[in-house]
């Protein structure tokens, strides 16, 4: 069928009509075949302008329109608008940039005026081709899925759950609570870690929207943006919540001893435990890695004991099946390992423990009830070297980036030490300071002047233990003198890495990773709380280092990014996307190798594109060696007849 | 007197960048010559070699390929996979006698108007000496 | 050196053990020193096969030809195919399970180390004996080959007569088999692109002479696409009149159909149809050498391929059919590819 095309070239005042002579861009295209109505007005994008546009459409039966103005971006909608009030297809209406590139950027008339009629003709040829084409739309499953149960996790579920939609919050190990109930006190205003976060745990516990998963893990994520199907392994934990009174008597029978992880070590659990007092779920869990065994029962003690019968030794992995619509990340941080830091003898001397360590020393609840005692020999320290940067900012052997939070919480231990232990003294060794963050400076002010943490800049060169004092040998570049401190205790600022297994979930996920090894946000400014894969949002040091405030406003972001998604009833796409010719595709697969958005999969041997999931962006098109995959509306043959007008007279 | 020569140049920009980094060129009231005719496509990725051979036997005297900065993708990689497509044909178009002069790949941003003003102003400046490009073009 | 007798007897009992539908090998031509391609299905056939310098074809376009088969038939014989493949065309089969055009199970690989030697070159040849007083050539001890004529036997230096690709050859033994005969010999080259450093020290315009007036030469008579094992697109993009038209073409599919290459023989279209071939082939052609000896005006193809080797050697690190699971030469990426050329 022959196309009616209608073509308008606007004045835009003198911005346009200036350089290029308009009436003869007008005239020149009035013969260009197709082209049955040719006009050019003033201002196009005006009210008149554009019912000049409708009045055509309607009066000729045009059913393609090219506007030669101004860039597209921005009035390409305007016009689309347009052109679908007077009752064509939105993608029959191309835009021609005859000012940026072209009016405003040349003098000379006569090539500025051959140079638009070249641009016109290229419209056309591309608008002659379009498809008319609308939005693609997919139901949205209203529920999300949070990973992580730390603080970012809670108060992503929080936010979530308390706009009204429902939340599965998944954690890994038996309570939720994170590296944050860990802690003793917060910076920079000492409030006790535990005291405002029970309260936070709690009502994720209580909340009806939210259904909480702890010792489980992600096993398997299929879909995309808005139907998204999640299969969740959750392990048995041989006790029934339900049952449990929390009377504690399986742990006084149990007779295996081993690491306590939520005190770093620093005392030992039983096999059967309950990680800490608050914790959520409220109710113990049975370590089947710990434990003489089940199958056979070896040993069976605590079942013995247990008057309620919470104990069930036949409890077996389950595997749920979820659907969400939104997926929120918040993976969190380990601190770096034992084994990279043996330099500073850490993990080789007693008492040099690290930062988290430290806090539990601190914490009143912790093993010491708030006492700082050496865990060597129970007696109080009377001088701590604290070290920063430990494993951090050094490119050579360990991790590049900034630890963030560790000029903070060291001020902080130093000056809780000195609370703790009035004639102590308190060294930090630091490389510099950053203490960027509302009321951070004064808070490390307040740690040098009041609590007199003596602060040496530069970096520790030697630690090695003689007799029962840690040496800790080292230089302040500031005053250019050795130093020799013999400590009681040292305390490591380790750097922060991404959690354990991040880096397997992130794959299940198909979420990228930074070179670090933190999961990747989409664009470093613009989309912080978003993943690269549509509908996937990251919160918390899983991202990036960052500190408490931080990792909160960063959760309520991801909520509210996710709240986008789960507050439609459907999703609209953009429907100029790849589509495969299958008698040409030979399933080879290179255009799934480089889609970004893994919108491409192999099915039956041929390519089939996730219509919801695909950008349009066309690297697959111009990989595939066949030819068989091309994006609508900017197609192969469409660029193919641009050229050959471009290059034309 | 004889015309002087006017070499004819495509200009293959992704939308993202490179056309929004001509667009700010324009609105920044920048100056360079009309030689060039863009085509906009969405991503640098997107850009088959059979684009560029198509422009060179239509007649083009030089063609630029331009796309985001490395790192600065729309969509994410496209770039870097057409850094590799690009690098090839620049490699075998060398190889059969084109002058180098006239294939050329430019990352201008969005940012980078003066920079795809000047990358125009040394394209033409480069190709006025080189004369048409006849080698390639067809006569069918 | 593998003996064609190792050949015959392997052959032999894969074909006893019917683990495969039959084998794709090499046999005599009557009427020629040269082979042909042998399809063997009985087991007395074997001792037709033979192992010399003139087993030049890459066996590897055949399992194409018998995917197409299989696909036509209802209820096809679902046992591999025996192919017999050097070093350089056992990178094809690698390129073809890249690119998932075969399964690994559809072919039951013979692999025949060329050690130390290679195959001839036809051209090399020609210059030093005439023809048709050739009987037969075989390997000889010591890199040489025997040329037996009418008049008795001469041994000749391999390397005289050796095909250029054989000297370049880094994969002398095959990468990918399920049987393996003759030796793994270490061969170490400096000169992997030997054959393209003459191009180096000449001029733009020289280069341009040279190639103009090797693509004017071009018929287009694709052999050079017919013969390529990686050319195994039922539609060639290059090529506009290839369209494969099936029942359920439509109408706008035919109009859809882009001419980037018109079909008539002259430089312009010749060069179009050359370097998209070339571009294709990167990063997939193995060097068998095979469009560059079907061409029938000696067009030297081989350097077309061979250069965008060199550029996905250097500038990428990476090397046609070593790897099927990686990602092909263009669907792939490092952060630090060289890009100096880029303004």
């Amino acid at each position: 069928m022959r196309k009616r095309i209608g073509f308008f070239i606007c004045h835009c005042g003198i911005n346009i009509a200036g350089t290029v002579d308009v009436s003869k861009v007008s005239e020149e295209l009035s013969k260009y075949p197709g082209v049955i109505h040719s006009e050019d007005y003033i201002y196009m994008c005006s009210d008149p302008g554009q019912s000049r546009m409708i009045e055509a459409i309607k009066e000729k039966k045009l059913d393609k329109v090219v506007i030669a103005c101004c860039s597209p971006t921005l009035h390409e909608t305007t016009f689309r608008n347009a052109a679908k009030v007077a009752g064509i297809n939105s993608f029959q209406c191309e835009i021609a940039n005859v000012r940026e590139q072209c009016s405003w950027v040349h003098k000379d008339m006569k090539k500025a005026t051959t140079k638009a009629i070249k641009i016109s003709k290229a419209a056309i040829e591309r608008a002659r081709l379009n498809e008319s084409l609308e939005p693609i739309s997919v139901p949205v499953t209203r529920r999300a899925l949070v990973i992580g149960g730390g603080i970012s996790g809670i108060q992503s579920a929080l936010d979530l759950a308390n706009s009204g939609y429902e939340v599965i919050l998944v954690e890994r190990s038996p309570s939720i609570g994170g590296h944050m109930i860990q802690l003793s006190e917060t910076f920079p205003t000492l409030d006790c870690s535990q005291c405002i976060m029970t309260p936070k745990m709690v009502e994720v516990s209580k909340h009806p929207k939210i259904k909480l998963l702890t010792y489980s893990e992600i096993q398997e994520v299929a879909g995309y943006i808005g139907n998204f199907k999640v299969k969740i392994l959750k392990k048995p934990t041989y006790v029934n919540p339900d049952k449990c009174t929390l009377c504690d008597e399986c742990t006084k029978v149990c007779p295996v001893a081993v690491p306590n992880e939520f005190e770093l070590g620093l005392t030992r659990r039983r096999a059967i435990y309950i990680p800490f007092p608050q914790a959520i779920p409220a109710t113990y869990t049975l370590d089947i890695n710990n434990c003489p065994g089940l199958f056979p029962i070896a040993c069976g003690k605590c079942a013995d004991v247990c008057e309620p019968g919470a104990i069930d030794f036949d409890m077996k992995p389950e595997i749920l099946e979820e659907e969400v619509g939104s997926i929120i990340v918040s993976t969190g941080y380990d601190l770096y390992g034992k084994e990279e830091m043996a330099e500073y003898g850490y993990g080789k001397y007693e008492d040099v423990l690290d930062g988290l360590q430290f806090e539990r020393l601190l914490s009143a609840s912790g093993p010491t009830m708030g006492k700082i005692l050496r865990p060597s020999d129970h007696k109080e320290p009377k001088e701590v070297v604290f070290i920063q940067c430990v494993g951090s900012r050094d490119p050579e052997l360990h991790c590049a980036y900034c630890s963030k939070i560790c000029c903070m919480y060291t001020a902080k231990h130093a000056m809780l030490y000195k609370h703790h232990v009035y004639d102590g003294q308190p060294y930090v060794f630091y490389i510099d300071i950053r203490s960027g963050g509302k009321d951070y400076e004064e808070f490390v002010q307040r740690a040098i002047e009041e609590d007199g943490v003596i602060y040496l800049r530069g970096k520790v060169s030697k630690i090695f233990q003689e007799g029962d004092k840690i040496k800790v040998w080292g230089v302040d570049t500031l005053s250019g003198k050795d130093i020799e401190i013999d400590a009681d205790m040292v305390v490591l600022a380790m750097a922060m890495r991404p959690s354990e297994g991040a880096s397997e979930l992130a794959k299940k996920l198909k979420i990228a990773l930074d070179k670090d090894g933190f999961l990747a946000e989409a664009h470093p400014k613009l989309r912080p709380v978003e993943s690269l894969t549509s509908g996937m949002f990251l919160a918390g040091a899983a991202q990036a280092p960052k500190d408490i405030p931080e990792a909160v406003a960063q959760a309520s972001g991801a909520a509210v990014k996710a709240v986008n998604i789960l507050s439609q009833d459907r999703l609209y796409h953009s429907p100029t996307i790849a589509t495969v010719n299958l008698t040409l595709c030979t399933g080879c697969g290179m255009c799934v190798d480089v889609c970004a958005y893994e919108a491409i999969k192999l099915e039956e041997g041929k390519a089939v594109v996730n219509e919801v999931l695909c950008e349009g962006c066309g690297t697959c098109s111009a990989t595939c060696l066949r030819a068989a995959i091309k994006v609508k509306n900017v197609t192969p043959l469409q660029v193919h007849e641009m050229i050959k007008v471009a290059l034309g007279g | 007197m004889e015309e002087k020569f006017e070499p004819k140049i495509i200009a293959f920009l992704c939308k993202w960048c490179s056309s929004a980094g001509s667009d700010l060129a324009g609105v920044s009231r920048m100056k360079y010559p009309p030689n060039v005719v863009p085509i906009t496509v969405m991503c640098s990725g997107s850009i088959s070699t059979n684009y560029i051979l198509s422009a060179f036997k239509d007649g083009a005297d030089g063609v630029l390929v331009s796309g985001c900065h490395p790192g600065d993708c729309h969509y994410i990689k496209g770039n870097y996979y057409a850094r590799r497509r690009i690098t090839l044909v620049k490699e075998l178009l060398e190889f059969i006698g084109i002058e180098p002069e006239r294939f050329q790949m430019s990352w201008v941003s969005a940012a980078e108007g003066a920079k795809y003003t000047e990358i125009i102003k040394d394209f033409v400046k480069e190709l006025e000496p080189l004369g048409p490009q006849n080698k390639l073009r067809s006569n069918l | 050196m593998v003996k064609p007798d190792d050949i015959k007897k392997e052959c032999k009992s894969i074909l006893e053990e019917g683990k495969v539908k039959y084998i794709v090998g090499y046999k005599r031509n009557n009427n020629s020193y040269m082979s042909i391609p042998a399809f063997i299905e009985k087991i007395e056939e074997t001792d037709q096969l033979i192992w010399d310098p003139t087993c030049v074809y890459n066996l590897v376009r055949f399992i194409r030809d018998e995917k197409l088969r299989k696909e036509r038939h209802k209820n096809p014989d679902t046992r591999p195919i025996g192919v017999i493949v050097k070093g350089c065309d056992s990178r094809a089969i690698n390129v073809l399970l890249q690119e998932k055009f075969i399964k690994r199970e559809d072919v039951y690989i013979i692999g025949v180390a060329c050690e130390k030697s290679g195959v001839i070159e036809k051209k090399k040849l020609r210059k030093k004996f005439n023809e048709k007083n050739i009987k037969q050539i075989e390997f000889g001890k010591d890199n040489n080959f025997i040329i037996a004529t009418e008049k008795g036997k001469t041994t000749i230096s391999a390397e005289e007569i050796l095909a250029e690709r054989c000297i370049e050859c880094n994969n002398n033994t095959p990468v990918i088999y399920d049987v393996l005969l003759g030796e793994k010999v270490e061969r170490s080259l400096s000169e992997h692109f030997r054959s393209l450093e003459k191009f180096e020290s000449i001029s733009t315009e020289e280069k341009w002479n040279f190639w103009k007036k090797e693509l004017d030469k071009c018929i287009r008579c694709y052999a050079c696409r017919s013969v390529c094992p990686m050319c195994y697109c039922d539609e060639c993009v290059a090529d506009s009149i290839s369209l494969a038209v099936k029942p359920d073409t439509t109408a706008e599919e035919k109009a859809q159909k882009i001419r980037w290459v018109e079909k008539s023989p002259v430089s312009s279209e010749n060069f179009s149809y050359h370097l998209i071939r070339a571009l294709h082939l990167a990063g997939r052609c193995i060097d068998c050498g095979e469009c560059e000896r079907v061409c029938p005006v000696d067009i030297p193809l081989r350097y077309l391929n061979k250069k965008m080797e060199k550029e996905a050697s250097e500038q990428f690190g990476y090397t046609a059919g070593l790897d099927p699971e990686k990602p092909a030469l263009v669907s792939d990426f490092k952060d630090d590819d060289p890009q100096d050329f880029i303004i």
